[in-house]
C-alpha cells in the first residue's frame, strides 16, 4: 500500500472513532456523516472494511438495536481501547497538524 | 439474533434492490459469503450492513456502483481480509452434524433396501457384514472426499461471480457435472477396491435401521437447538 493511502486510512479511522464517540452509529449514518462533515470523496463502501478491522482490534463493538425508524441496525460502540486509541489520535493529530498547515502556509519556506 | 436469522432477514430486503443492483449486490454476496473458512456472524453482519446501506442510497437514486465503487471484486477482497476466522469451537459442532447426519442417512438407505430386498424379494444374507477397520476407513475417506468436493465446488462458485458476460448454462452445467461425476466415481471406487480387514460385524438389518435412526435423531436434536442449517 503507498504511504499515501496509509496515511488517509489513519485519518479516515480516527474520523470515523471520534464520530461514533459522540453517539452510538450504524454504517449509513456514518457515511452520511463523514460526507456533511466535507470527507466527499471517500467512496461511501470503503468504511466497512474499516468499521470490521476496528471490530477485530476490538476498538469498537456492534449491537444490532431497533432503530427509530423501525428496522433493525448494527450501531457501534467504542470500547475502552477505542476510547484510548482516539486520544491517541487526537494527540498525534495535533502535533502533527500545526507544522504541516505552517509548511504548507509558508510555500514551504522556512522562516 | 441468530445467523440464520440474518440471511432470512437478507433475502427478504434484497427483494427491494433493483435489477441493477440486485446483480451487482448478489455477485458480492456470493463472492463474501463463500469463504467457509471466515466467521459466519461477521460475515452474515457486514453483508447485511452493506445491503441495508445500498437500498437507503438507492432511495437516493444512487447506484450500487456509486456506493461501492468501479471495482466490486478488489472491494470485496478488502472486506474478506478484515473478517475474523470462524473459531474451532463453532466449526466442531457443524461438523459433527453433517457426519451423523451423512452416515444415518446413508445407514437408513442400506438398512431399509436390504430389509426390502431380504423379506420381499429373498435376495442377499438377511444382514449386513461390516468389516470394522476398513468399514470405518472407507467412511472416513468418503467423508474426506466430501470436505474436498464442498472446497472445490465453493471456488468453482466463487469464481462465477464478477463477470461481464454470462457464461453458457450448458458449460457450467457440464463443468457441474464433471464435479459431481468425479466426486461419486471417487467415492464407488474407494468402497470397490478397498480390501475387507478387520475383524467383521454381521448387523441385522432392524438394527442397522434403528441405528441409522437415532443418529438422525440427533443430528436433528442438534440441528433444532443450536439451528446448524435453516
Amino acid at each position: 500500500m503507498s504511504l499515501r493511502s496509509q496515511l488517509l486510512k489513519g485519518i479516515l479511522e480516527g474520523c470515523i472513532l471520534s464520530i461514533i464517540q459522540q453517539q452510538p452509529t450504524y454504517g449509513y449514518e456514518l457515511s452520511v456523516k463523514l460526507q456533511e462533515f466535507g470527507l466527499a470523496n471517500v467512496s461511501e463502501g470503503s468504511i466497512y472494511p474499516i468499521l470490521l478491522r476496528l471490530q477485530k482490534e476490538n476498538l469498537i463493538q456492534g449491537e444490532m438495536k431497533q432503530s427509530d425508524s423501525g428496522p433493525k441496525r448494527k450501531y457501534y460502540y467504542l470500547t475502552n481501547e477505542g476510547h484510548e486509541a482516539l486520544e491517541q489520535f487526537i494527540h498525534h493529530w495535533t502535533t502533527i497538524k500545526q507544522p504541516v498547515d505552517n509548511i504548507i502556509g509558508k510555500g514551504g519556506k522556512i522562516r | 439474533m441468530n445467523t440464520k436469522d440474518l440471511i432470512q432477514l437478507n433475502n427478504e430486503k434484497r427483494e427491494q434492490l433493483t435489477e441493477e443492483n440486485e446483480k451487482y449486490y448478489g455477485d458480492m454476496l456470493v463472492y463474501i459469503r463463500m469463504n467457509l473458512n471466515k466467521s459466519e456472524r461477521y460475515t452474515e453482519e457486514v453483508l447485511l450492513e452493506m445491503l441495508e446501506h445500498l437500498l437507503q442510497a438507492q432511495a437516493e437514486g444512487k447506484t450500487a456502483r456509486d456506493v461501492f465503487g468501479e471495482d466490486p471484486k478488489t472491494y470485496c477482497q478488502d472486506i474478506i481480509e478484515e473478517i475474523p476466522s470462524e473459531k474451532k469451537t463453532n466449526r466442531l459442532p457443524f461438523i459433527l452434524f453433517i457426519m451423523m447426519r451423512l452416515i444415518s442417512i446413508v445407514g437408513l438407505t442400506a438398512g431399509i433396501v436390504g430389509f426390502a430386498l431380504y423379506y420381499f424379494f429373498d435376495l442377499g444374507s438377511g444382514n449386513i457384514s461390516f468389516p470394522v477397520v476398513s468399514g470405518t476407513l472407507i467412511v472416513l475417506i468418503d467423508l474426506l472426499l466430501l470436505g474436498l468436493f464442498l472446497f472445490i465446488l465453493s471456488k468453482w462458485i466463487k469464481s462465477s461471480t464478477f463477470k461481464e458476460k454470462q457464461p453458457k448454462k450448458w458449460v457450467e452445467f457440464l463443468q457441474l457435472w464433471l464435479l459431481c461425476t468425479l466426486f461419486i466415481s471417487l467415492t464407488l471406487i474407494v468402497l470397490r477396491f478397498m480390501p475387507d480387514f478387520g475383524s467383521v460385524f454381521h448387523i441385522s438389518f432392524p438394527v442397522f435401521i434403528l441405528f441409522g435412526a437415532v443418529l438422525y435423531i440427533i443430528s436433528f436434536v442438534m440441528n433444532k437447538k443450536m439451528r446448524l442449517i435453516s
